[in-house]
């Protein structure tokens, strides 16, 4: 059973107005893009595996002794390890944000599932 | 095949509806999301040219996109539980302390 | 030998040194000098005194000098070839003789202040040595100076030191106020002498007194532009002759400023608030000289404008009777001398309006002399009777102090103009230019020979008023009864300038010359030399004046004498009648409301401050009003213009982190619009 009184509703309002400024920048865009003329479009060659290729790329494997065809592109190892870096400090960035602070210092980042809040709420009871 | 204009057609619009997304919303976790969908419009832009010139640079570097966006999004939301800790609110339109 | 010329800044530069020794002994603090800076100033005049007798023996042989020693801005104006801004020497015998007057009196009134200072206990000596030793050097740079500017930038020194003087005893309440009355009025003039130094650089390009034959000095170009061999810049489309006659009017309101002459005469017998050697050397021989030197100096240039001759001896004439007037009712002694300062200074003025030059720079010598005699010797009294300068207190003092009751006399005699004395040969010399150059044609001459000699009566009368109540008579009060001794440091210069005022006569006996014919006119000689456009013969070619007589040049020299000598002796008579008895009265009482008139010195004081009220402090309000509401307003506008624009455009930021994104969409898309239209891929 739906509530017909409870589903989303758009809202529509004057808070929408700062989006026509995507608008105009989409026209622009648009206007700029269809008025582009391009080549023909390189494609990759016949039977050529892109997934392998990708690998083949990011790890700067030699792909002259390797036997499929090979789709060329530049070495990412360096980027690679990088971006491992990066997360691995993205995570610990988290953690360190969701920390909570207690008398006397840093408290975990363990919470109780709700149940303070829903005592709070309820006065106390249950 | 599909002229290149059509694809940076397509990016151009998923882009300015994350941009519209940005300029529109309140709720900071919707303003994440309008992030993402920026950042994916952008990748579709690199894997299109990738075929345009026949190389596989633009689509091993939009594997790095999409992993920078992940990265991006983990502190995002970290920055977002710190606003909540601090305004009891996650509308953005509410933090307005560094302001004139 | 030219070598003794290259010494001539020293004679500035030593009084000028004892000023910078007085002055760093006054800012230390501490008791560094024996007698508080008089030993420097002392030796610095008496060493300017021998060069300046040099320089005047150097010039007794034929030579002169005139040298730019600094250019201290130079500068191109457009149409001529460039303007040169100069410190210089210019020696020749009018500038030594004035050097050698006021260098003497100087030393004079330093020795004379070892007893009236210091002996008397006075406090703060250092700082009254370092004033009379600034004054020293700026008189003399002031006597000097071969330019106009100068002149002017000399006089503005002097005029600071009077000022400093006069307040010498600032903690009074009379002294500082008299002090910045005489700045104020002499700076009144002095405006419009600034107004004229620029003036004569506008016009004609240079301010030297004198120069070369290819550059001469605006004097002689005066008389060429007229004489139609130069062109000279005139202003306010009037022709050269008038401008001329306006350039010296504008100098000439400096002149009037520092030699008090009517109506700027107001500072003067208030200046008296000062120590009395300062009144003898400032107010009575050197820096009310001032003025009548600068008119002797650029003599050339007054000589070819009738009108501003005629002014000058107009008011020379009428100020010459006008003060005399107010000094026969004063009851202090240096009130009637400083009218009577003002009186001899109108009949200087006289003289140069007359053509006289001659006559009025012998008479500044001699009253110089004599005037600072007089002063001395009132200073003498004024010790003596403890700083009590009523008359009437005084009486019977010349049996008790008989050096300064005959100096005084013959200061006094010289001042009546009484034969031999000094004064009478000076004096009517210049009755006698007026009478001679008014009776041809000038009625304004004749005007002016009237007044001056209606003052002789009135000058002798006041005069010996003064001496026989000071000094006849019986004594008034215990004061006067048993007067403090004075010294020799006292009665020296008395008698010094006593014998000045007795035999300085013989400089110039121009109606013995007259009546036997023997050369004895030594001053008419002496100012007929140096610099051909600056002597006497040249200024008597270009002036316009030419000389009649009653009868022949000896019975005109005759009857001007008689008739002056007799007027001042009756006027002696007078005096003696009422005054000179045992228990005078104040005769001058029966004058009844004139008396008062007199005495409040025909309200010109009140007038001035009426003046001062009513038109001078509206225009200055005016001019406040302005200052704070255009020029100060104007800069208000532009820094309020740039606040609040600040506090508007601050208003960007409104902390909500959308606002900030859809301005940067926003500009995103105008850059690309306008390159993508500049660029031409877009559209």
């Amino acid at each position: 059973m739906s509530d017909a009184g409870s589903r989303p509703r758009l809202k529509l309002g004057g808070h929408l107005l700062p989006g026509l400024a995507a608008v105009a920048l989409f026209a622009v865009l648009a206007i700029v893009f269809l008025q582009a003329s391009f080549g023909e479009p390189a494609g990759f060659p016949e039977g050529a595996s892109i997934t392998a290729s990708i690998g083949y790329a990011m790890f700067n494997v030699d792909t002259e002794v390797i036997s499929e065809t090979v789709v060329s592109g530049e070495g990412f190892v360096v980027a690679f390890v990088l971006i491992a870096i990066v997360l691995d400090v993205a995570i610990d960035g988290a953690v360190f944000l969701a920390k909570r602070e207690e008398d006397g210092g840093i408290g975990g980042v363990l919470t109780d599932g709700g149940r303070e809040l829903r005592d709070t709420l309820r006065g106390g009871d249950d | 095949m599909v002229p290149p204009q059509y694809y940076l057609l397509l990016a151009a619009a998923v882009f300015c509806i994350g941009v519209f997304g940005l300029l529109t919303r309140r709720n900071a976790l919707l303003f994440l999301m309008s992030v993402e969908l920026m950042l994916n419009a952008a990748n579709i832009n690199l894997v299109a040219f990738s075929y345009y010139w026949g190389n596989v640079t633009g689509q091993t570097f939009g594997l790095f996109t999409m992993a920078l966006a992940a990265a991006e999004v983990a502190i995002g939301i970290g920055i977002i539980l710190v606003l909540y800790r601090n305004f009891n609110e996650i509308d953005v339109t509410e933090a307005t302390t560094m302001r004139w | 030998m030219a070598g003794i010329f290259d010494f001539a800044p020293a004679i500035v530069l030593l009084p000028f040194l004892s000023f910078l020794i007085a002055l760093g002994t006054a800012l230390s603090g501490r008791d560094l000098l024996p007698k508080g800076g008089a030993i420097p100033g002392i030796a610095a005049t008496a060493g300017s005194l021998v060069l300046s007798i040099a320089m005047a023996a150097a010039v007794a042989g034929g030579e002169v000098y005139d040298e730019t020693i600094y250019a201290w801005a130079a500068g191109s104006v457009p149409g001529s070839e460039g303007l040169e801004l100069t410190f210089g020497v210019l020696i020749d015998p009018l500038s030594t003789m004035m050097l050698v007057i006021v260098t003497l009196v100087a030393l004079l009134v330093h020795v004379f202040s070892l007893g009236y200072m210091n002996d008397d206990g006075e406090t703060g000596l250092p700082r009254y040595y370092a004033g009379l030793g600034l004054f020293t050097a700026s008189m003399l740079g002031f006597v000097v100076a071969d330019n106009l500017l100068m002149a002017f930038m000399f006089f503005e020194l002097v005029g600071l030191c009077s000022y400093l003087l006069i307040g010498f005893h600032f903690r009074e309440p009379g002294p500082p106020s008299a002090a910045k009355k005489a700045f104020l009025v002499t700076r009144f003039g002095d405006y419009f002498f600034l107004v004229g130094v620029v003036a004569v650089f506008a016009t004609f390009g240079t301010a030297q007194f004198v120069g070369t034959e290819a550059a001469p000095g605006f004097p002689v170009l005066a008389e060429q532009a007229l004489a139609g061999e130069f062109t000279a810049n005139t202003f306010l489309g009037l022709g050269p002759q008038a401008w001329f006659t306006v350039v010296g009017l504008l100098v000439l309101g400096g002149v009037i400023g520092k030699s008090a002459q009517f109506p700027l005469h107001t500072w003067l017998p208030d200046a008296m608030e000062g120590p009395t050697p300062v009144s003898a050397l400032i107010h009575a021989a050197t820096m009310v000289a001032a003025g009548v030197y600068l008119v002797a100096r650029m003599y050339g240039f007054y000589a070819v404008s009738p009108t501003a001759l005629g002014v000058i001896a107009l008011v020379g004439g009428f100020t010459a009777l006008f003060a005399g007037t107010m000094g026969i009712v004063k009851r202090e002694l240096k009130q009637v001398l400083a009218y009577s300062t003002i009186s001899q200074y109108g009949y200087m003025m006289l003289a140069l309006g007359a053509g006289g030059y001659v006559a009025a720079t012998f008479h500044l010598l001699t009253h110089a002399f004599f005037k600072a005699l007089l002063f001395l010797g009132a200073g003498s009294v004024i010790l003596a009777m403890h700083h009590n300068e009523n008359m009437w207190d005084m009486g019977g003092l010349k049996d008790k102090m008989p050096v300064t009751y005959y100096s005084f006399l013959a200061g006094s005699l010289a001042l009546a103009g009484i034969f031999p004395f000094a004064g009478f040969w000076s004096k009517d010399e210049i009755l006698y230019y007026s009478l001679t150059h008014g009776l041809a044609g000038q009625p304004l001459l004749l005007l002016g020979y009237v007044f001056g000699l209606l003052a002789v009566p009135v000058t002798a009368f006041y005069t010996f008023r003064m001496v026989f109540l000071t000094f006849h008579g019986d004594a008034r009060t215990e004061e006067a009864e048993s007067p403090e001794s004075v010294r020799w440091n006292v009665k020296g210069p008395l008698a010094v300038l006593g014998v000045l005022a007795t035999v300085a006569g013989a400089v110039n006996l121009a109606p013995v010359r007259v009546l036997t014919g023997a050369h004895v006119d030594f001053l008419h000689a002496w100012l007929d030399g140096g610099f051909s456009d600056l002597t006497v013969h040249h200024y008597a070619e270009i002036d316009p004046y030419s000389s009649a007589y009653i009868g022949t040049e000896l019975t005109t020299v005759l009857l001007g004498a008689a008739v002056s000598l007799g007027l001042a002796l009756t006027g002696l008579a007078l005096a003696y009648k009422l005054y000179a008895v045992p228990t005078p009265v104040e005769h001058t009482d029966k004058l009844g409301s004139v008396k008062d008139l007199l005495y409040d010195n025909y309200y010109q004081d009140e007038y001035q401050v009426y003046l001062a009220n009513r038109v001078v402090l509206p225009v200055a309000r005016a001019a406040d009003t302005f200052d704070q509401g255009v020029v100060d307003g104007a800069v208000n506008a532009v820094s309020s213009v740039s606040l609040f624009s600040g506090s508007r455009i601050r208003r960007i930021q409104t902390g909500v982190v959308s606002n900030y994104a859809a301005l940067v969409t926003l500009g995103l898309t105008a850059l690309l619009v306008v390159f993508g239209v500049l660029g031409g891929w877009l559209l």
